[in-house]
């Protein structure tokens, strides 16, 4: 046999090879609708303050499959910074091999940070940082579970701000927030991962109810000013029923200890 | 009493009359106080605050309790472990330092750090500023700052005999400390 390329040491393949058939796949993707919920509800929220007990101050987030844990730690001395009036506020966000469909490499990578900012920017304006000189605050999000990683980033950080009130760190208010997608012309509230791939355009919308003030705004993809706009308008709304969810589990958890 | 809880965020009742002042765990804005912290605001004397029991970071005036770690001519490394009254979490000690001139308040130039502290020392201080990137500066120059415990060369735990000196029990050696003066005397 005088085929190039022909090792008798290794376990060769057949000679000929074929691509796998397929049935083909009739059912257009834009077709799963939601069915438990309409467009404008949420995904039921569970929020516990407080099951990390070696942190300062924590939180559990579960809506549904997505499933976010969330510690605090600190305020406690910056090192190797140089000299700051400000506290520093560090977020990190690590996903679990098993939280995504594909299977995530333990490494951080581009998208953990991404988030990890988005998160940052989220509860930045929230805390008073003018009281932490020199200090930093290390808030350590675990996603245990993804489903649409808008909706990972608005439970994030209602996670955060949770643990941060959990942890006794002074906060102008709490921060809530809801996303949105608009898919065919319309606003789907809280995307799952599925219905997030066919949006055109997804929007987080984050906010401190008690105040009135909106802290972050994060888009991605295709929208129209008017969508964006009622976008927000339908978060904002929302916000306020999150609102209640954290109150409620925070003054729980405050009357318990 | 659930009605009495704040969240950050929540505008606090008050009644009408001048404004008390605020201490920590509220602040005011567009003239509306509010709380920052989830718990009950109280009256301490004139000031409406609300308190939480927690660790936070050194700030001036705060007495502090730490280690010796590092001596130079010019200053002492202190770890810090307790502000306030309060212990720190494990591994989350600040650095503070005792600069040669804020070790005692009379003859500041004949201060010699070596006859003043040792590695291992628990000094109680008083923070004084915050001094640079690294450490927060911290003053022993009162009578009840100073040395609180220290070991002597064989070991034993020594008694303060003046401010300036402490013994051993077990060999009775004089090492010299600047030490503070036990409270309640």
């Amino acid at each position: 046999m005088a085929q190039s390329g022909f090792d008798r040491r290794r376990i060769n393949g057949p000679e000929e090879s074929f691509p796998p058939f397929f049935e083909a796949d009739n059912s257009p993707k834009s077709q799963s609708i939601r069915t438990t919920r309409s467009p404008k509800e949420i995904r039921p929220i569970f929020l516990q303050p407080g099951l990390i007990l070696q942190a300062n101050g924590s939180a559990y987030v579960e809506t549904e499959r997505a499933k976010i844990a969330c510690a605090v730690y600190g305020p406690r001395q910056s090192k190797n910074t140089a000299y700051s009036e400000k506290g520093r506020l560090n977020v990190e966000v690590k996903f679990t091999p098993f939280s995504c469909e594909r299977r995530r490499a333990p490494l951080r990578d581009a998208e953990d940070r991404s988030i990890a900012v988005a998160v940052q920017q989220t509860l930045l304006s929230s805390v008073r940082l003018e009281l932490f000189p020199k200090s930093t605050i290390d808030v350590f999000v675990v996603v245990i579970e993804a489903d649409g990683i808008e909706a990972c980033i608005a439970s994030a950080s209602v996670a955060a701000s949770t643990a941060l009130a959990n942890a006794g760190i002074e906060m102008f208010g709490l921060v809530v927030s809801c996303a949105a997608c608009i898919i065919e012309d319309d606003v789907w509230l809280d995307p799952t991962q599925d219905e997030a791939s066919q949006a055109q355009g997804v929007l987080v919308f984050s906010c401190m109810p008690a105040l009135g003030k909106v802290t972050s705004i994060w888009e991605s993809g295709q929208m129209k000013p008017s969508e964006a706009l009622a976008c927000i308008d339908v978060c904002e709304e929302r916000c306020s029923e999150i609102h209640s969810v954290v109150a409620q589990a925070l003054l729980s958890a405050t009357q318990h200890q | 009493m659930s009605s009495d809880f704040l969240l950050p965020g929540q505008p606090v009742p008050l009644p009408k009359g001048p404004l008390p002042q605020l201490g920590k765990g509220l602040y005011i804005k567009d003239s509306q106080v509010r709380a920052s912290l989830v718990g009950v605001p109280r009256y301490e004397g004139s000031t409406l605050a609300i308190t939480r029991v927690r660790p936070h970071p050194p700030a001036p005036n705060s007495v502090v309790l730490g280690t010796v770690t590092r001596l130079s001519p010019i200053q002492a490394l202190l770890s810090v472990s307790v502000v306030d009254g309060i212990p720190l979490p494990p591994g989350e000690e600040f650095t503070g330092v005792i600069r040669s001139q804020d070790v005692r308040a009379t003859e500041k130039d004949k201060v010699k750090i070596g006859d003043c502290f040792r590695g291992g020392d628990v000094v109680r201080g008083v923070v004084i500023s915050l001094g640079d990137a690294r450490s927060y500066f911290v003053t022993t120059a009162r009578n009840d700052l100073g040395v609180i415990f220290a070991t002597s060369e064989a070991g034993h735990t020594m008694e303060p005999v003046s401010w300036q000196e402490m013994r051993c029990p077990k060999t009775g050696s004089i090492e010299k400390r600047k030490c503070a003066k036990p409270e309640g005397l």
